[in-house]
């Protein structure tokens, strides 16, 4: 153990994922039929034809979420050898990681203060502003005279 | 030093120099036969999803291709086979046919470090019923479940079409949100392990199922890696990469014939092997009760049951619950699935050190999540007011919340 001995299954796995997928695909093109024609390369639209540009440009919060990650993907990969040795650091180790975790926390904190992870369209807060005459009963049409019966 | 062992990894990358005749042997026969099991079970997983989300939608599923449609997998990819290999005019042709490469390939390897049985002797040589055992070895599945982004995001992004840009993009920021609950919760017990190797994480819960972690961990890490790798997998109900009502097919829309079938592959390969992982960290994996009849073949059959099970939760799931919304989904990764496995993680390993230690976190826990609802409330009032200046005209005179910037006064 501890040598590169116990990854060679690995990569024997992976040259053989590779050769499926490739062989796989010298399959397919020796077997399938190839007529393109316009219709069949264009962009899938559900039917219509494509008239704008493909969009360059997509919404901001997915490069907001990617650089959050980031913050705790790093969290974590630290994490890792600090588990390992967690018996042997003792106290230490556990003061150490409710410092790290709260430094963590904390940027976490503010950041959703900020709305950094909101998502979905801002909500409206416009005022209800219905006329006071109408109430239930001015607005379920009753078909039927008795109050009792359904219509 | 360094430069001998430079030279010999320059010779040898692999150190596989060392090795006796029968090592490779074992190897090569562990790899042909972790390949077709991974083949084999990804074709009964298909059929398996498809009959019993039959059964529960009262329906008969298939039931034409050999004895109870089991062949039904074997005819579909067939099938694709022959089916024309179209290439989008608009998409950019080196990645777009890379890209089910990326999307198979990590799906293929996450299974070597899943211990799938014990130690067995044959002819003398001790052998683990494991493709590899790497000292890493949860650190590999994490890796490669990380690669397996790539897969989605280059498909999506290179086909040069609007839907499956949209589900890539969305399907990227899933992962990687979910990756770090993931991530959280494999530190929880690697700390109960004392090792990243599959077999030490094994090991440490050996003997008793009370000893398995999702007891002695509380339910709590199992609960959170389980939604998370649900999540990562781009299953039900968080598919929202391929939702079918919204994006046509998603990240592989423009994909057709045998590369669709790479994706579909990969995706299935990925729903059995992280079922198995889940076994591995959080059920003893192959533990379980043994006789003395053939003893090998029992941690075996102990392992594929229970990752059989959690093969027919994650059906019974899709079948059961609807797709989320992107706002729910985001909102349930980081602000509450995130927050909770950091707290977790921190309780425990105070209970590691001392009771007192452990309910000083649980109490330090509280305090950490009454200010994060706080700032969930900030972060609200700040957007109404926002869309209240917005709705007035003004908007200048409010600070725009970081996420919302182009929905200022809009």
């Amino acid at each position: 153990m501890g040598s590169l001995d116990s990854y060679l299954p690995i990569f024997v796995l992976f040259v053989l994922g590779v050769a499926f997928a490739a062989l796989s695909l010298v399959a397919s093109r020796l077997l399938a039929p190839k007529r393109p024609t316009y219709a069949k390369e264009a962009p899938y639209e559900s039917g219509i034809i494509p008239t704008h540009e493909l969009p360059q440009r997509f919404p901001v919060r997915f490069y907001l979420v990617a650089m959050i990650f980031v913050i705790f993907d790093i969290e974590v990969i630290f994490l890792f050898p600090w588990a390992v040795v967690y018996d042997q650091l003792g106290r230490f180790g556990l003061i150490e990681i409710i410092v790290f975790a709260a430094a963590v926390f904390f940027s976490f904190i503010y950041l959703i203060a900020n709305g950094a992870l909101d998502w979905g369209p801002v909500k409206r807060v416009r005022p209800v502003s219905a006329p006071t005459s109408r109430t239930s009963s001015s607005t379920v049409r009753r078909v039927s005279g008795s109050d009792g019966e359904a219509a | 030093m360094i430069p001998t062992s430079f030279a010999a990894a320059i010779s040898d990358p692999l150190f596989a120099k060392g090795f006796g005749l029968a090592v490779l042997i074992t190897i090569l026969v562990k790899v042909v036969v972790a390949f077709a099991v991974l083949m084999v079970s990804v074709m009964l997983m298909i059929w398996f999803e498809r009959k019993v989300i039959s059964d529960m939608q009262n329906r008969i599923g298939p039931n034409r291709a050999g004895p109870f449609g089991l062949l039904q997998t074997l005819a579909d990819g067939t099938k694709l086979f022959f089916k024309e290999d179209l290439l989008p005019e608009r998409a950019d042709r080196l990645v777009f046919r890379l890209a089910p490469y990326f999307s198979v390939i990590p799906a293929f390897l996450i299974f070597t470090v899943v211990p799938v049985g014990g130690v067995v002797t044959i002819a003398g040589h001790v052998v683990e019923l494991q493709v590899a055992d790497p000292p890493i070895g949860i650190l590999v599945v994490l890796a490669l479940s990380s690669l397996a982004v790539y897969g989605t995001m280059l498909a999506g992004w290179s086909s040069g079409s609007k839907y499956p840009l949209l589900g890539s993009v969305r399907a990227s920021a899933q992962m990687i949100s979910y990756e770090a609950v993931l991530g959280l919760t494999v530190v929880v017990v690697v700390l109960e392990a004392h090792g990243l190797s599959t077999r030490a994480i094994v090991d440490s819960q050996a003997s008793a199922f009370w000893h398995w972690n999702v007891i002695r961990l509380g339910v709590i890490p199992f609960v959170l890696f389980f939604i998370a790798s649900t999540a990562e997998l781009n299953r039900p109900p968080f598919d929202l990469s391929e939702g079918e009502s919204e994006l046509g097919g998603g990240y592989h829309t423009e994909y057709s014939s045998i590369r669709f079938a790479l994706f579909f592959l990969a995706e299935f390969m990925n729903t059995v092997t992280m079922s198995a992982v889940v076994v591995t960290l959080f059920f003893g994996g192959p533990d379980g009760p043994g006789f003395h009849v053939v003893r090998w073949l029992w941690p075996i059959l102990w392992f594929a049951g229970k990752t059989v099970v959690f093969c027919y939760i994650q059906v019974w799931i899709r079948a059961a619950l609807p797709r989320l919304r992107y706002d729910q989904l985001m909102d349930l990764g980081w602000k509450r699935l995130i927050p909770l496995a950091l707290a977790w993680l921190l309780i425990v390993a105070g209970f590691v050190w001392s009771l007192a230690w452990g309910f000083a976190i649980i109490g330090g826990c509280i305090v950490a999540g009454l200010m994060l609802a706080q700032s969930m409330k900030v972060a609200r009032l700040r957007r109404d007011e926002l869309s209240l200046a917005g709705e007035r005209g003004e908007g200048g005179d409010v600070v725009p919340a970081l996420g919302s910037a182009e929905r200022v006064g809009g």
